[in-house]
Formats: C-alpha cells, sequence, structure tokens
C-alpha cells in the first residue's frame, strides 16, 4: 500500500517534472513578448500584443477555421498519400533488385530539387487549388519515406532471414514476419519528420499557388497590415503541425511497444 | 571409425566427402576437404574441433544455406534442399534469433505459422513444446524480458514443434553461462529421448560433447576433416551420474589428445618469464 503511494508520487512526480519546465520556458516567451509589445519597444505594426492575437483567435476564428481546414486536408492527404507510395515503392524496390537499381540513382537526384520551386511548375501541370498543393506534398514526403524504408527493410540481422530460409518460409512471408516489423522503428522516424514536412510544404505552396490555406491566409493578412490575423494563422499552423506530430507519436508507442524499451533487433 | 561407416543408414545423416571452398577475390579458403561422417537415425553425435576449423560450414551445409563445393551430404536419402522443403529439420543457433517483437509464444509458434497450420494445432503444439523445455509461465513474455538460458529454451521449444526428424545444433549453449549450460545439456538429453530425432551438435565443449552423444567426431583445424570418431558408451538414459563414470574422464582425456594431435608428444614445458 505504502509502496504503491510512494510510486504513485514517483510517478507524479516524473509527470511534473516533464509538464513545468517547457511551460515555464513558454510563460517566460509570452511574458517577454508582452512586455516588448506593451512598452512599445517592438512597435505593433510589426508584432501583435498577445492580447490582440488571443481576441483574433476568440473572436474571429472563422477564416482560421476554414483556411486551416484546408490546409489540413491538403497536408493530411499529402502525407497519406506520399508515405504510402514511399513505402510501396520500397517494398518493390527490396523485391525487385533490379527495380531499385534503375529506380534509386532517379530518386536520390530528385530529392536535392526545392520543393517551393516546383510548386510553380505542378500549378501549370494541374491547375491553382487542392490538387497541386496535395501532390507537392506527397513528393516531399515521399523521400525520406522511401530512403529509410528501403534502410529498414535491410536492417534484420542475416540470421532472422537464415532462420525463416530453414523453415522454408517463401518472399512473401519473409517480408511480412521480418522485413516490415524490422522496418517499422525506420518507418516512425521518417513518418515524425513527413509530419512537419507536410505542413511547411503546404503552406509555402499556397503562398505561390492557391488562393486558399494558412498559407494564402498569412500572404494576405501580411499585405493588408492584419498582423493580430496573420500571427493567429501561424499559431494554427503550428497547432496543426504538432497534433499531426502528436498523433505519429502516439501510434508509434502503441505499435511499436518493444522499441519504446530501447530494445532493438539483436 | 570404419565401422560406423559401413552401413549406410537411410534414415540418418549421410556425409560423403564434403569439401568446402570460400573464395573471395583472389583469396580461397579451404574449409572443408573429404569430409565424411554418418550418423545412425536416432543418433546423437557431436562435431568438435578448434574455432574456424569448418563444423559451422558442415552444419551449414547440411541446413541448405550454402551449397558444398564437392562431395554429398544427405538427410535420410533426400538433399539439404529437398529436406527443407519438407521441414525435415530444425536448425538451432548459438543466438536463439527469436523476433524482439513477438512474444515468446509467438516466436515458438513461428514454424508452424510459416508452415501454415491451423491456429489450433500451432498453439496446442507450441503449448506442448514450452512445457517440454520448462517455460510455463513465459509466453506473454517478450525476448528481452527473458533470460539468455530461457531464449535459447524458446528457440528449442520452437525446433521441437515441428517434429524435425533432425535436430542440427551449432553451439546452441555457446553464449551460456557454465551452470545453465550443464543444467540444459541434461534437459536437452531429456527431450531428446522424448522426441526421438537424430543430432549433430556442433560444439567445443569436450564435456558437452560426451554428455550429449553417441559419437564424438573431432575435425582437424582448416581444412576441415574428421580425424577421429569416439563412440561413446553411455546408451541413451543418461543421468548426471555420468559425469562422475571413470569413462567420461577417460573419453575426455581422448578427445582432448585427439584435439591437440598425437598424445605421444611430450608437450613444451611453460617457459617462465626471464625477468620475473
Amino acid at each position: 500500500m505504502s509502496l504503491s503511494m510512494a510510486d504513485g508520487g514517483a510517478m507524479a512526480w516524473r509527470g511534473v517534472e516533464r509538464v513545468v519546465p517547457p511551460a515555464l520556458g513558454l510563460a517566460a516567451l509570452l511574458l517577454a513578448w508582452g512586455v516588448l509589445t506593451e512598452t512599445g519597444v517592438i512597435a505593433a505594426y510589426l508584432l501583435p500584443k498577445p492580447a490582440a492575437v488571443l481576441t483574433e483567435i476568440l473572436t474571429n476564428n472563422e477564416p482560421l477555421w476554414r483556411h486551416g481546414k484546408l490546409t489540413a486536408t491538403e497536408a493530411l492527404l499529402g502525407f497519406a498519400i506520399g508515405n504510402s507510395v514511399g513505402v510501396v515503392v520500397a517494398v518493390l524496390m527490396g523485391w525487385f533488385p533490379a527495380f531499385k537499381r534503375c529506380v534509386m540513382p532517379l530518386a536520390l537526384v530528385t530529392r536535392g530539387m526545392p520543393m517551393v520551386a516546383i510548386t510553380p511548375i505542378l500549378v501549370l501541370m494541374l491547375d491553382r487549388g487542392l490538387v497541386p498543393i496535395v501532390t507537392v506534398v506527397s513528393i516531399a514526403v515521399y523521400f525520406p519515406t522511401l530512403i529509410t524504408m528501403v534502410r529498414g527493410l535491410e536492417s534484420a540481422d542475416v540470421e532472422y532471414h537464415e532462420l525463416l530460409h530453414s523453415l522454408s518460409a517463401d518472399r512473401l512471408q519473409r517480408l511480412l514476419i521480418v522485413e516490415l516489423p524490422a522496418a517499422l522503428p525506420y518507418l516512425f522516424t521518417s513518418l515524425k519528420i513527413g509530419a512537419s514536412i507536410a505542413f511547411i510544404v503546404a503552406i509555402t505552396g499556397e503562398w505561390v499557388g492557391a488562393s486558399a490555406g494558412l498559407g494564402y491566409l498569412i500572404v494576405i493578412s501580411g499585405e493588408y497590415f492584419k498582423l493580430a490575423m496573420m500571427w493567429s494563422a501561424i499559431i494554427v499552423a503550428s497547432g496543426l503541425t504538432l497534433a499531426t506530430l502528436g498523433c505519429v507519436m502516439l501510434a508509434e508507442r502503441l505499435l511499436g511497444r518493444w522499441t519504446a524499451r530501447g530494445e532493438g533487433m539483436a | 571409425m570404419a565401422r560406423l561407416q559401413d552401413t549406410p543408414p537411410r534414415g540418418g545423416i549421410d556425409i560423403r566427402d564434403l569439401s568446402m571452398t570460400y573464395r573471395r577475390g583472389r583469396e580461397v579458403t579451404q574449409a572443408l576437404s573429404a569430409c565424411s561422417l554418418t550418423i545412425p537415425e536416432g543418433g546423437w553425435a557431436s562435431l568438435i574441433g578448434a574455432s574456424g576449423c569448418g563444423k559451422s560450414t558442415l552444419l551449414r551445409i547440411l541446413a541448405d544455406i550454402v551449397q558444398p563445393s564437392g562431395g554429398s551430404a544427405m538427410l535420410s536419402g533426400m538433399t539439404p534442399a529437398e529436406a527443407r522443403a519438407t521441414r525435415g529439420f530444425a536448425l538451432v543457433s548459438q543466438q536463439s534469433v527469436l523476433l524482439p517483437w513477438r512474444r515468446m509464444l509467438e516466436n515458438v509458434e513461428l514454424g508452424l505459422e510459416v508452415a501454415r497450420a491451423d491456429k489450433a494445432e500451432r498453439r496446442k503444439r507450441a503449448e506442448e513444446a514450452i512445457e517440454l523445455v520448462g517455460l510455463r509461465g513465459f509466453e506473454r513474455a517478450y525476448p528481452h524480458e527473458l533470460s539468455g538460458g530461457m531464449r535459447q529454451r524458446a528457440a528449442i521449444a520452437r525446433a521441437l514443434t515441428l517434429r524435425p526428424r533432425f535436430l542440427l545444433m551449432d553451439e546452441p549453449f555457446g553464449a551460456l553461462d557454465e551452470l545453465t549450460r550443464a543444467s540444459l545439456n541434461f534437459e536437452l538429453l531429456r527431450i531428446l529421448e522424448e522426441t526421438s530425432a537424430t543430432l549433430l551438435l556442433v560444439t567445443h565443449s569436450i564435456a558437452e560433447a560426451i554428455i550429449l552423444s553417441d559419437v564424438v567426431a573431432v575435425m582437424s583445424p582448416r581444412p576441415g576433416r574428421i580425424v577421429h570418431q569416439l563412440e561413446i558408451g553411455f546408451g541413451h538414459h543418461r543421468t548426471d551420474a555420468m559425469r562422475d563414470d571413470p569413462a567420461f574422464a577417460a573419453y575426455e582425456a581422448e578427445l582432448r589428445h585427439a584435439l591437440h594431435g598425437d598424445p605421444g608428444v611430450t608437450r613444451q614445458p611453460i617457459r617462465q618469464p626471464a625477468f620475473a
């Protein structure tokens, strides 16, 4: 009884340790922001007051919802498509080495292309709006997943392959029993990278190639000096990115409990 | 020695003039040369020899992991590839090779899962094998939650679920401490008596080879050849007491001499450091 209470206390303390320092950091940042703007050190036309941004979010949130929903749709659709294609192509590369030799150099070359630069081309080809943005997000998300999945699928020790060989497993069984589970930690690493890439690319894509979305809202608000709206849009964009990242991390914890304990393949 | 090879048993293991040459660039390594060994059906044989003498290579040829350069290896009249296709043998290696993301029970079921046995059968046979190796109660543990000895028991249980006619073991207890190793030796004996499988064990422990074999084959350093075979006359119902038998010490001495060369040659006295 006393032991479990002590455990509970220790756990509560660990919770406090995890929550309090970042909360203090955030509070300090908000305080600095408040002091600098309220005292006029930074002019209101350069940086709005925190209260003004908060009021904007609370009272004038209809545009934030509308544009935020669109950006989230574009980013998440692109995230899903890009990652799925990346995983499928990586599996095909593992299955057909000749295919890998043909495609991998191309994939590496294309990886060097700046995504902002290809958005205008996609807009020309696909018209303005949702489709080119989803496309450019997919392309941006696809590469890291492809590269890490190719490595992940090859990450299982040769002993596991010899074991399945001695059990007369077929190629599909090798993929499902050894290669894919071994690649799972790799996949989650690239999903976490991809979650932020998806929103960054969606928003920059909207600057160039869309008439709606948070990226568009940020540019338009800036042009009309609606700084409170501009900052609100930035906050919403960060919130969406963090929420997506949180979902990925939750899925990782649920699916990969053996990796969460720091156990590798051995 | 010749006596054992006169009657090639159809049901056992028959290795004839096996040779193995590895080529890496211009470097050529002769791992096995004219290696012959016969194990009758249900027999227990061990291969001992210095590390790098090719004893693991021999086992890997039987398990159809590598192809020999010459000669033949047959399991119950089948080539290693045929034996593998019919899941006639099970391989246990020094590393337990349990999938870290699977619980122990799911790891033990792996062989039957790959063989597409139905779920109820899979579970039943896995539970029997787990009972046999004494791991009841740990079914839901992940490999990293088990000790080295328990992981090796699980690997043996996984091998047993397929009811193999041949157990090919490559230093199965090599990574374990001496006490765990000795107790697992006798547990394996008990399991062997229940399963009637033919055993080929690769080990570098002379004692382990004697405890677990009817025949101990000694391999020469590379290129590996079988230079000596010793029959162990303890029968098939062995107990811990066998280690106190004077015959045990005599077998040990004979194998030690066979491993280290001609027993007639006196060893150089150990030189003391001059500055001591």
